[in-house]
């Protein structure tokens, strides 16, 4: 290649004189090996491009292909093992996508209308997919559970009916149901002599004991909003009971000026300025594994998270899952309306269908796993609990018997399960609940802004 | 084909640009056929056409989608003027296009009296000098993100460097506090981007002649006088240049914000590039991203404008033959 | 290097060393040097060593595991497709603005300056600003996630500041050259192909690095119009861990060392055309 471009040069500078224009910063010895370097560069390019161009591409038109898209996160192992089993007998291939959580719904949105868009999609119900059914995107289940009974009669009510949406079916739980509980590292607890509290009182009480030793009583990955939300969730629910959030989220905007409104946001002011929650929070994220380690390592006593924080830790921690991981209800307020009992979180995930989908036969195939033996078990071994009507017979073999008992307890006697707010409210609402969230726990917005924020939300 | 006279191309030194200007100008009046060498508009056209598809039939589409409203689910739908009054009694847009000022100046006061006392002290030709340069360089090797994704890991308030070093970071709420978050996107910025300057003013301090220090020594000039009246005054040029694209630079800033800071805490790392992908592509409202795309395009053009009206075309040349 | 040596050391006059800059070029040897340093240290060490001692000291045991587990993760297929992604840029740019900038260089006719004007104007638009209407096309155009959707808008967003570059290096070619060609009754062809092609080697070096760095660190593009695994790049590889596994500084960090090895290859071989690129780089 080299002698090529030399021999080039040659020629073409024969007819002048040897001035060859050349800056005389310039070395001359690089750039003749690069031009053939190029060369090659530019040839192997050529091939690629007219190639394979498009070979690279995931998109879902493959032949006998279906693509399923799932949250990104320690969960997947039992996604990939449920493909797997679909795959050995199928002929229709199942192919898992995993978009990490942060981005999770700004994919799915933009990708949902797309050729490329995903067969088979996890969702959270309700709001979050009320925009995509709206468009005429999703494929009514209905015929499908016609064919097969049990795609809806074996799961539980409550938790099925989070999506329908104007009396048909777009969902089929899979995963399981997540409340959002008050984690704990038992030995930090244990340390300090204090035991999970049941009332904000002797919430407020315990973070004046831990802070005196020096240990941030309640990890919080405030970098990735959310977490904080949960507090809010759960003081409104606890102060105002679930009628305050409903009548919001349903249009009536006064509701936020309520004066329980007002004294829930009361409540969470006095605890981020006892200091709960360090000074940090913000510069940490649950996403990252910042705050799980933090409970983890015993830097921080408590964390307020849903149940998945089981499974995270089990693949961050495992045996910090095993040994130390404890876990509680919400403390109840003393004089607030809200059942002690009442959980807010992710009432369930769902598979929802795309309907431009070329194989529902083979989809149908795929949801019907949900139910099954093997997803149940395992689901309840890394710490999920599927809402299934056989779930009862393999609590015994899941991961922490005890945990998953618990929670299943815990949701069968809970009045009210509210959905969380960002996903009640449409993908649109989502950055200015999140915002409005962290700049209530920054000071920079008091009482009233949070109110005229949450005001300002659009509603479904 | 006869060979055209130009005398006042004869000459051995390289004409300026101008002069060569003024010589083919004079060179059509004067020779026809000497034009059947010259390559034709179809040699432009395959760069032309690939460059309208991907980049300005894209830049016209901005315009018309800041009139539509569309959710990227089905299709835009004509909105009038809406997201343009949204956008001016936006408060968070007001604030954006200030903090994007603000990250810019913090970047150009930051950066440029390190990189050119560095690029000074870089000219000289000292084994350890160029050993050290070397090094310098490294940060320069690094994408935005791998840079940005490296920050983010040191500065963990409870596993990085300030748990280590509480005398210098406090608490280490860095990238949880407004003061915090925006110094460390600005020292970010400019661990990344010195080295690039050091780089230009180095070649430039290189090209200063000598004999200049050297008359300004006999003078009896110290070296804070030769640095002042002699090497400053020679780099004028290379200051704008490294001013450009410092502020260009500046201007669209996205991987570092997105990495670091998502814009908050709450909204006070917004800056306009990120606020206009989080409109886009958080909230959905694709009408309303492309607006402030809009708003984006034309402060970028009329700064850029501004700065080669204020640096002319041959100073950015000048600048990047110093290396 | 070929700068003449500073004459001040040849003319014998002592030169004073410089105490001050000498400190002030420390305390920045200090800042690029020892994030650099941790960089590489915390990528060797274990993640327990490093979340109970902390990035400053020394690792306890030495260790390869990161680096192999991050290749094993899926980091390879990112390398892959950003290779695929670098490769296709450049040879797009290559096949596009040597003949663009030759004609510019060369044409009188003033539709040519026009255009020339127009991919100047180009270099003031930032890429974010039509990153909404390039999602929109390449949605339309079926190439979301796909490697060419990425290829496309990040080649045509190299294309003005190359021409620039290029017409640079292509303007010193000297007229007589040109007109001794013609003497000949060379074709534009011939001349494009014997004459500007090989004195533009310095240019044409500039542009491929110029390009391939666009490519190799572009960000938002591939954040934008790709989302499987299949098509994901490194820094998309990056990011993603960032997002899901931050904590696990050791593991992350060498992803980053990992993400930066063929530019200090480029580094080590073609230093001048490397920074020339970068220049450009920093512009945008």
């Amino acid at each position: 290649m080299r002698h090529v471009s030399t021999a080039l040069h040659r020629r073409a500078s024969r007819p002048s004189r040897p001035s060859r224009p050349s800056r005389p910063s310039r070395a001359p010895g690089p750039s003749r090996t690069s031009l053939a370097a190029t060369a090659v560069v530019c040839a192997a390019a050529l091939s690629l491009v007219t190639g394979c161009g498009s070979g690279s591409a995931g998109g879902a038109s493959g032949s006998g292909v279906i693509h399923v898209l799932v949250y990104g996160d320690a969960g997947n192992t039992v996604e990939k093992r449920i493909v797997d089993t679909f795959n050995k007998t199928s002929k229709v291939r199942a192919v898992l996508d995993t978009i990490p959580g942060a981005d999770y719904q700004t994919k799915l949105q933009t990708v949902i209308n797309n050729p490329q868009a995903p067969d088979v999609f996890f969702n959270w119900g309700g709001g979050s997919i009320a925009p995509f059914v709206k468009a005429g995107l999703l494929m009514p289940l209905d015929d499908m559970i016609a064919k097969d009974p049990a795609l809806k009669a074996d799961f539980l009510p409550s938790v099925f009916n989070t999506a329908v949406v104007d009396g048909k079916s777009y969902g089929v739980p899979m995963r399981g149901t997540q409340p959002v509980l008050l984690f704990d590292n038992k030995k930090v607890l244990a340390d300090a002599g204090l035991t999970p509290p049941t009332t904000w009182d002797q919430l407020l009480d315990e973070i004046r004991t831990l802070k005196a030793k020096g240990i941030t009583p309640i990890a919080l990955g405030g970098g990735d909003q959310w977490p904080e939300l949960m507090w809010f969730e759960y003081l409104f629910d606890r102060e105002a009971g679930p009628g305050l959030f409903q009548k919001a989220v349903g249009g009536d905007k006064s509701a936020w000026n309520s004066p329980e409104s007002t004294k829930a946001l009361g409540l969470l002011k006095q605890l981020i300025d006892a200091g709960a929650f360090g000074t940090t929070y913000d510069s940490v994220k649950f996403t990252d594994g910042g705050s799980p380690a933090l409970l983890a390592k015993g830097k921080a006593a408590f964390e307020l998270m849903g149940s998945w924080e089981y499974a995270t830790q089990q693949s961050a921690n495992p045996d910090f899952a095993k040994d130390q991981l404890g876990y509680g209800a919400f403390p109840g307020v003393a004089d607030g309306q809200g059942d002690p009992n009442d959980l807010v979180g992710n009432t369930n995930n769902f598979y929802s269908v795309r309907s431009t989908t070329k194989y529902p036969d083979a989809v149908a195939q795929f949801l019907k796993l949900m139910y099954s033996d093997e997803f149940v078990k395992a689901q309840l071994a890394i710490g999920n609990l599927p809402t299934t009507t056989n779930t009862p017979d393999f609590l015994s073999g899941s991961a922490s018997p005890a945990y998953s008992q618990y929670q299943y307890d815990l949701v069968k006697r809970a009045p009210s399960f509210q959905l969380s707010w960002d996903q009640a409210y449409p993908p649109s609402a989502m950055t200015p609940i999140h915002q409005a969230v962290q700049r209530f726990f920054d000071g920079q917005l008091d009482a009233n802004g949070f109110i005229q924020a949450m005001q300002a939300l659009p509603t479904p | 084909m006869t060979r055209s006279p130009t005398p006042d191309r004869a000459g051995p030194t390289r004409p300026g640009r101008a002069d060569r200007t003024r010589a083919d100008r004079a060179a059509r009046t004067r020779s026809g056929p000497a034009g059947l060498t010259r390559p034709g508009l179809v040699w432009a056209l395959p760069a032309t056409a690939f460059f309208t598809v991907f980049a300005l039939v894209p830049l016209a589409l901005v315009a018309v989608l800041s009139f539509t409203t569309w959710n990227g689910i089905g299709a835009p739908r004509a909105a009038g003027l809406a997201n343009w009054t949204a956008l001016l009694h936006d408060p968070v847009m007001l604030k954006s296009l200030w903090l994007s000022a603000l990250l810019t100046a913090l970047g150009v006061l930051l950066q440029t009296p390190i990189s050119l006392l560095l690029g000074v002290w870089a000219a000289g030709h000292q084994r350890n000098r160029a050993i050290l340069s070397a090094i310098y360089f490294v940060p320069l090797l690094l994408s935005a993100t791998a840079v940005s994704v490296l920050w983010r890991a040191l500065l963990d308030p409870n596993f990085g460097l300030p748990a280590q070093a509480p005398w210098l970071f406090g608490d280490g709420n860095l990238l949880g506090s407004r003061d915090g978050a925006i110094g460390v996107l600005a020292f970010v910025g400019a661990w990344q981007w010195t080295p690039l300057h050091t780089l230009i003013y180095q070649g430039s301090a290189r090209a200063i002649p000598q004999v200049l220090h050297q008359a300004a020594a006999i003078d009896g000039a110290g070296r804070l006088r030769q640095f002042w009246h002699v090497t400053l005054p020679q780099l004028r040029t290379t200051m704008v240049t490294s001013t450009v694209l410092m502020v260009v630079g500046g201007l669209t800033t996205f991987d570092t914000v997105l990495i670091l800071t998502q814009g908050g805490p709450g909204t006070e790392t917004t800056i306009s590039a990120y606020y206009m992908y989080q409109q886009g592509f958080k909230s959905f409202d694709f009408g309303g991203a492309s607006a402030i795309a809009l708003v984006l395009v034309v402060v970028a053009t009329l700064v850029s404008l501004a700065m080669v009206r204020l640096s002319g075309y041959d100073a950015m040349r000048a600048g990047a033959e110093g290396i | 290097m070929s700068h003449p040596r500073m004459p001040g050391s040849r003319t014998g006059r002592p030169v004073r060393p410089n105490y001050l800059a000498g400190l002030g070029s420390l305390l920045w040897l200090g800042i690029v040097g020892l994030p650099l340093a941790v960089l590489l240290t915390t990528t060797l060490r274990t993640q327990s060593d490093y979340a109970t001692n902390g990035p400053l000291t020394l690792p306890k045991r030495l260790t390869l595991t990161n680096y192999t587990d991050a290749l094993s993760q899926g980091f390879a297929q990112d390398f892959v497709n950003t290779c695929v992604v670098t490769v296709s840029v450049v040879a797009l740019v290559l096949l596009l603005v040597p003949p663009l900038a030759y004609t510019i260089v060369r044409s009188r006719r003033r539709s040519v300056r026009t255009v020339f004007r127009v991919f100047l104007l180009g270099l003031a638009v930032p890429a974010q600003a039509v990153i909404v209407p390039m999602f929109y096309l390449i949605s339309k155009a079926g190439l979301y996630d796909d490697l060419t959707g990425v290829v496309l808008p990040t080649a045509a967003f190299s294309l003005p500041i190359c021409t620039l570059i290029l017409t640079g290096a292509m303007r010193d070619i000297t007229p007589e050259l040109y007109e001794a060609m013609a003497v000949d009754g060379a074709s534009p062809w011939r001349v494009f192909r014997q004459l500007v092609l090989p004195l533009s080697r310095g240019g044409l070096a500039t542009i491929v690095v110029f390009a391939s760095l666009q490519a190799w660190n572009g960000f938002l593009f591939p954040l934008v119009l790709t989302q499987s695994d299949s098509t994901k790049v490194v820094t998309l590889g990056l990011y993603s861990f960032q997002t899901e596994h931050g904590v696990n500084a050791p593991g992350l960090l060498s992803a980053v060392v990992l993400s930066m090895l063929p530019v200090l290859g480029v580094y080590l071989f073609a230093r001048r055309a490397l920074v020339q690129g970068l220049m450009g780089v920093g512009g945008k």
